[in-house]
């Protein structure tokens, strides 16, 4: 559909505004700031509004409010749970011991999610795949063993502080250039993901909005 | 800095515009249409799509970002549209706020471009927690507005009734925390991931492993996917894909100023090094 030539009102609305915000962050990037300033001030704004609003809509009122309210005896979960989250907005004003417990609950819980998810299912499946390959040919070995090695010399390099033998210097040194080459190939990847952003927001104004090449 | 270098800094970033969208203007070569092979990506897709019963249930967790979205969304309407056509029963949910907007977003296009009339598409909106979302989804689901015969599963057995997960992953909530929190706890279905590329080197050890059955990681592995699957291309999967010649444009030029950059540091050192002169 091309705002120009076809559409609904609100179509071509909708396509004129985000063709008009397009071109306005485009101006940023030749030096024209305060449009985009703007435009910044603007996503932030509507960033907070509708994170506001799927908070109060999908999660306080269903989760929350309603079943407070349908059934308050049954649900003591959701008291204790009102009642962390009212120590934790009033930590200004509350004594320290107390704040602690609901921030402590939610960064232990946040730690022990994560870290026994990276176990069971990251580490533990990943040294499977490496030590038993059922259909590994020698090539395969290789890359096993090659994969293993680096990921040695990558730990190895966030030793800090102490005596370094001759041998753990250099599984240091090395670890930390295979670190600062895998950081650089991310950054290749980084970059091709942004071009096609950019191909895309090229593709819209000049497609959609314009109606070239369609 | 010279007056001459600072407009050729100036100048720059309307070269490349101007470049890419000529590129994009011109007809792309048949040489980088890229070709479905059986055992490639869309190969892999494809078959892990075959060999599902009729009527599955696909969940599709949907937690892609602004940023990386554009890239994928071509492949995801792609892949939801062969999913309705194939006749499965959708039940989607998203964990972050971003996820939310753009699923809204698709949910609209879907209901306006008339997906099929027998279509189940079960939303379950926004669960906050991520990973403790996940754990709980796992073990049961309440979904008012299902149908009830998949509702009364949804709740007794939550994200274990699924017989494919579909997962669309961004910078924030990716494949990485299904496989980690959800697949072990619901016996590990069939996984289909549409990433973006950055998450490319995170996201291959998993394809290795088996734990993910298909990576939709790369825009040109998500071009041979369409090219393999081609649902209703006027329908319910429309959109314009990346054009692969611009693309093509664009990388030669990032690496041609990225070799400019090294070079500019590097060839000054040489010479310095020949005069004798310390780095």
């Amino acid at each position: 559909m091309t705002g120009f030539f076809d559409g609904l009102p609100a179509d071509v609305l909708a396509t004129w505004v985000a063709a008009i915000l397009t071109i306005v962050v485009a101006g940023g990037l030749l030096g024209e700031r305060r449009a985009f300033g703007w435009s910044q001030h603007l996503l932030a704004g509507l960033a907070t509004g509708f994170l506001a609003l799927l908070a109060i809509r999908e999660v306080i009122v269903p989760r929350l409010i309603e079943p407070l309210l349908a059934d308050p005896g049954s649900r003591v979960d959701l008291w204790v749970g009102l009642g962390l989250v009212g120590l934790a907005a009033g930590s200004p004003w509350l004594p320290r011991s107390l704040t602690a417990f609901p921030i402590s609950v939610a960064l232990g819980s946040l730690a022990a999610f994560a870290l026994g998810g990276a176990i069971v299912g990251t580490v533990l499946p990943q040294l499977a795949t490496i030590i038993a390959r059922p259909d590994a040919g020698p090539a395969g070995t290789v890359i096993a063993v090659a994969s293993a090695v680096v990921s040695a010399l990558v730990l190895t390099s966030f030793l800090h502080g102490g005596k370094r033998g001759r041998l753990i210097g250099w599984a240091h040194d090395t670890g930390r250039w295979l670190l600062i080459a895998g950081l650089g190939g991310w950054l290749g990847y980084l970059l091709f993901s942004r071009l096609v952003l950019l191909l895309d927001r090229i593709g819209f104004l000049l497609g959609d909005w314009m109606g070239i090449g369609l | 800095m010279s007056d001459r270098l600072g407009l050729a800094l100036r100048a720059a970033p309307i070269g490349l515009v101007l470049a890419l969208g000529v590129a994009w203007l011109l007809p792309e070569p048949a040489g980088l249409s890229p070709e479905p092979r059986d055992g490639g990506t869309a190969g892999r897709v494809t078959a892990t799509l075959d060999e599902l019963d009729e009527s599955p249930v696909v969940v599709v967790g949907f937690d892609p970002d602004v940023g990386t979205y554009p890239e994928m969304r071509p492949v995801v309407r792609t892949l939801l549209a062969e999913l309705l056509e194939r006749g499965a029963r959708i039940v989607i949910v998203s964990l972050t706020p971003e996820g939310r907007a753009l699923l809204l977003a698709e949910l609209g296009r879907l209901e306006a471009a008339a997906a099929p009339g027998d279509a189940t598409i079960v939303d379950l909106g926004f669960v906050p927690g991520v990973e403790a979302a996940l754990v709980s989804l796992s073990r049961s689901v309440a979904a008012p507005n299902a149908p009830a015969d998949l509702a009364t599963r949804l709740a007794a057995s939550g994200l274990g009734i699924a017989d494919l997960i579909v997962v669309v992953g961004g910078n924030d909530v990716g494949p990485r925390t299904w496989v980690e929190q959800a697949l072990p706890r619901v016996g590990s279905p069939p996984t289909i991931a549409v990433a973006p590329t950055t998450l490319l080197p995170e996201l291959l050890p998993y394809v290795e492993s088996g734990q993910l059955d298909a990576l939709i990681g790369t825009p040109i592995d998500g071009a041979a996917y369409r090219a393999a699957a081609d649902p209703d291309p006027a329908g319910v999967a429309a959109d314009r894909p990346v054009d692969r010649l611009a693309l093509l444009v664009g990388v030669i030029m990032a690496i041609g100023v990225l070799g400019q950059a090294f070079a500019g540091r590097v060839v000054p050192a040489l010479r310095g090094s020949r005069r004798g002169e310390r780095p």
